[in-house]
């Protein structure tokens, strides 16, 4: 096995790793800029140098030399090199800013040229506080400096298209974002203009930055030159919670980081998972952020002379179960939802069968060629996938409007869909029958015929699996406190807030921003009660371990195997 | 080196993008015997078996460009270049590429980007042109006088070529002269000439009878040579070395005892500050401020500490970088203030507080 000796460490390798990387991958901090794992190599903001020694190969036996000690002579390189660039041989050694004074040096040295001319606005910039440049300036840069010039000015508030805004003062020209559109997205929207020390980046003549994942550059610029043009000075990143969990806008269910405030969603940005986007969100993702926080209904609401009344949970439970009570099992429909997880679709599945009543359906939102068979899908719900595992299969529209019409449907029971909306039913055709809604936003089209209508957590306020198109299930978190729940205490909340910054700021103090709702998975169990149907569930996880254990398509899929990253669930036929 | 893939196309480049302050040999090359460097070009292409070669001119040399490209069109009509050439089946393309004007497309990585049609930014080596040139390509890159000597190479021998000259250090050199002397201009002669006799007898010594203060032997990023340290120091690598110097392109800077050494080193860091690509942080920003500083002392507003800082700044360029443009911009800033320094700090007002490693400016209590 061939070594390389890091700091006096040695360490095994195969293959010809990049040196910035491996030490990344062993948990050796080499500070850099430019290089970003999934881009090309260009080594130039230079300052990843680490001073590289190989050992001298005899010409002839071919084999390395040794001194009077029989240790291998190292040769060291007269420069130093850029670690993010070398490949790693056997035998190197290697010598960083921990046990080098040299390279220790040119990491000041090049922090210190890197920021004369950084407009150094931390107190109001919003990269601050997660900034690579302001941590590894702490961590490496000088005490102060010795620049005692006007800094050069360059355009500022320039915004590049639809979402990003550039400042280019704070730009360092490390060039992820033009890699980024030239190799990633494939745009070629963006291009570094100037020179020398007036060079920045910008859109070439008559060109508009809208790349539909253009608002990636954000996250990978390591300083604050891209921001958001929504989110821009809208929060402080110590202000915010951020969950891990993954967006819902399509059936790729991209792996996100919920940025929460103040219990409202102010910003989504990409979370690495190399099976399902890699580092990567497309816009349409980030931009869904204010579904989660506006329209939102507080409280269930019963149909009282043709009006929605506002009423108390439990007699809005006592409603939908005498509505329930008094219909055939064979004659009610249930729509279960691709936009719900899979647990509450379970649950709606077991409460069909109590009542005797055929499979729920779904109601697939597709939009064809809206797809870009990357991060982007014809599909724009995130559980198609899971409900077909679990046997609820896409709606047959005609098949069910004859049934409606012909009078064999008596009661509608919808999951966290919109058939109004979504034209499979006309609010007139529905007027007449009972129907009990589990809905998002008070835009839902079907509220108005809704008999009980039951606000439903949405996805940042539960828990619970999404299954995306490639049949990769994942676990979501809840980022969002609802109301009339002690976070703390239930859904995990507590336990699954990743606070990268450990600060102390989200309070979820604003009462006036919580939803009253609650989780279609705790709604489902209290009607089934009432109809003496117990389903007795401490919660998802114990409904999830339940799915996994009694329905192969679901094999494996326990909390703790989904973690952070999904698993891979088996490919199943299609359900017949 | 590895092996080169034989399936993949190889390229010549011919680098003509003479940008160096101070050289001007190439454009004589251009001008007076453009056919020595075709001709170069075609028997290093026929050699390496090469299909398309690109002699790459700067963008301020119009003239230079128009002519050789009359001349190069002279060679396809004669059948000289192109398909089938004078009835074998050698094919060769040569194209003059035109460039935009910037300095650092004369380092071969950045010259190939521009080749591209990419901006002029230099490559990371390894990989090496000859494993990854053009287009990912094996190529070969050579100076338009480097391909001018080879026919003259072919026809009298190399033994011939080396007994030209230095021992260690042979061949022709067109000297290129130019400063305070009577008679500027580019001449050939062997390697190993003394640089008081290219000054005085080549040249025709200093203009208006002046002393001589300084010569910049190969181009403005070679280190500066004083007066008193050019007695004996001949134009070859090992005797310029000696001397604290180096050969670069041998367009010898020769500066007269009214130059001002403040004046000059601002503008030459200004030529670098300005022709920085702006890859490399310590270049993009180094340069820059190197301007920065040399022009607060030519205006009288230095603080003597400047002239460390300059010195360190050098020191936190050089070598850092892709290509070599840092180190040629801080070359001249560190070796004409060591060797000048009495004339810095006479332009320097006294510090007004210490420095220390790292100098942090102190709140001065407004008055």
């Amino acid at each position: 096995m061939p070594t390389v000796t890091i700091d006096g460490q040695v360490y095994t390798f195969e293959g010809t790793p990049k040196l910035l990387q491996f030490c990344l991958d062993h948990g050796i901090e080499i500070s850099h800029f430019c290089y970003h794992p999934a881009l090309s190599i260009p080594a130039n903001c230079r300052q990843c140098l680490v001073d590289v020694g190989t050992p001298v190969i005899d010409r002839e036996t071919k084999k390395p030399k040794l001194d009077e000690n029989g240790n291998p002579i190292i040769q060291f390189f007269p420069k130093l090199m850029t670690s993010c660039s070398v490949d790693i041989t056997d035998g190197m050694v290697v010598r960083t800013d921990r046990t080098s004074e040299l390279v220790d040096r040119s990491h000041r040295d090049n922090l210190e040229f890197l920021l004369i001319n950084h407009p150094l606005d931390c107190p109001i910039c919003d990269q601050a506080g997660h900034c690579p440049l302001q941590i590894q300036s702490f961590k490496y840069g000088p005490s102060g400096s010795r620049f005692e010039f006007r800094k050069v000015h360059k355009p500022k508030r320039v915004q590049l298209g639809p979402n990003v805004m550039l400042d280019a003062e704070r730009c360092i020209n490390c060039t992820r974002r033009t890699r980024f559109t030239s190799e990633i997205s494939k745009s070629n929207q963006l291009t570094i203009i100037g020179r020398g020390v007036r060079n920045y980046p910008l859109t070439p003549p008559g060109v508009v930055f809208d790349d539909p994942y253009s608002m990636n550059v954000i996250d990978i610029c390591p300083v604050g030159a891209l921001t958001s043009v929504d989110f821009r000075f809208q929060a402080r990143v110590w202000e915010v919670s951020q969950t891990p969990s993954i967006t819902v806008t399509n059936a790729k269910g991209s792996n996100c980081v919920y940025w929460v405030r103040d219990n409202r969603v102010v910003n989504i940005v990409a979370r690495q998972n190399p099976a399902v986007n890699e580092y990567w969100l497309p816009d349409e993702d980030r931009l869904a952020y204010p579904m989660f926080n506006d329209n939102r209904p507080q409280g269930p609401t019963v149909l009282d002379g043709g009006q929605q009344t506002g009423t108390k949970w439990e007699d809005a439970f006592d409603r939908a179960a005498s509505l329930l009570k008094s219909v055939d099992g064979k004659q009610m429909l249930f729509i279960g939802s691709a936009y719900a997880t899979v647990e509450d679709n379970y649950l709606l599945t077991r409460l069909a069968e109590s009542l005797g009543a055929d499979a729920p359906v779904y109601i697939p939102h597709l939009v064809p060629g809206a797809g870009d068979g990357w991060l982007i899908t014809d599909d724009k719900t995130p559980n198609a996938n899971g409900c077909q595992r679990l046997g609820i299969k896409p709606v047959d529209e005609a098949v069910v409007r004859a049934k409606l019409t012909g009078g064999q449907i008596k009661l509608v029971y919808v999951l966290e869909d919109d058939p109004v909306g979504s034209g499979l039913f006309t609010a007139d055709e529905l007027a007449d029958i009972p129907v009990i809604l589990h809905h998002y936003h008070t835009t839902n089209k079907t509220l108005e015929v809704a008999d009980v209508a039951l606000p439903a957590a949405m996805v940042v306020e539960t828990v619970g699996t999404y299954v995306n198109e490639d049949g990769h299930a994942q676990r979501v978190r809840p980022c969002k406190e609802i109301s009339g729940i002690n976070r703390t205490l239930v859904m995990e909340m507590g336990k699954s807030r990743q606070d990268r910054h450990g600060t102390p700021f989200d309070r979820w103090y604003n009462e006036s921003h919580k939803v009253n709702c609650r989780p279609s998975w705790d709604i489902l169990p209290a009607i089934a009660d009432r109809l003496g149907h117990k389903m007795a569930y401490t919660g998802p996880k114990q409904i999830m371990q339940e799915v996994a254990s009694t329905n192969s398509a679901f094999e494996g899929a326990t909390y703790e195997a989904m973690g952070l990253l999904g698993v891979r669930l088996t490919e199943v036929a299609e359900p017949a | 080196m590895p092996p080169v893939d034989p399936n993949k196309p190889r390229y010549l480049c011919c680098n003509g993008d003479e940008s160096e302050p101070g050289t001007f040999k190439d454009r004589q090359l251009m001008e007076y015997n453009p056919h020595l460097v075709f001709e170069g070009i075609l028997l290093a292409a026929y050699a390496m078996s090469i299909t398309t070669s690109y002699l790459y001119i700067r963008g301020e040399y119009r003239d230079w460009i128009i002519h050789m490209e009359r001349e190069l069109a002279k060679l396809y009509e004669k059948g000289y270049v192109g398909k089938n050439i004078m009835g074998t089946d050698f094919s060769t393309e040569i194209v003059i590429h035109k460039g935009a004007g910037a300095y650092i497309c004369g380092e071969e990585s950045s010259l190939m980007e521009s080749v591209e049609g990419k901006r002029g930014y230099p490559r990371i080596k390894p990989p090496f042109p000859a494993q990854k040139g053009l287009w990912g390509c094996p190529t070969t890159i050579n100076n338009v006088e480097t391909l001018a000597c080879v026919p003259v190479i072919l026809r009298k021998g190399a033994e011939w070529y080396a007994s030209i000259g230095a021992v260690k250090h042979p061949g022709p050199v067109l000297y290129g002269i130019s400063g305070h002397v009577n008679k500027p201009g580019v001449s050939e002669y062997p390697t190993g000439m003394l640089i008081t006799d290219l000054i005085y007898e080549v040249a025709g010594g200093i203009r208006n009878g002046k002393k001589l203060k300084a010569v910049v032997p190969g181009g403005s990023s070679t280190p500066v040579l004083r007066a008193d340290q050019i007695e004996g120091v001949t134009m070859d690598a090992e005797s310029l070395r000696e001397a604290g110097s180096m050969m670069g392109t041998a367009g010898m800077l020769v500066l007269d005892e009214d130059t001002d050494m403040v004046s000059f080193l601002r503008r030459i860091t200004h030529f670098y500050a300005h022709e920085s690509c702006g890859q490399c942080t310590p270049c993009r920003e180094g340069t820059g401020w190197l301007e920065n500083i040399v022009t607060r002392i030519e205006r009288g507003e230095g603080r003597l500490r400047d002239l460390d800082l300059l010195v360190d700044l050098c020191t936190q360029m050089e070598g850092r970088t892709i290509c070599a443009l840092a180190d040629a911009a801080a070359w001249p800033v560190r070796y004409t203030i060591h060797r000048f320094r009495e004339e810095f700090e006479a332009r320097c007002k006294p510090d007004i507080f210490a420095t220390g490693e790292i100098g942090r400016p102190q709140a001065v209590p407004a008055a």
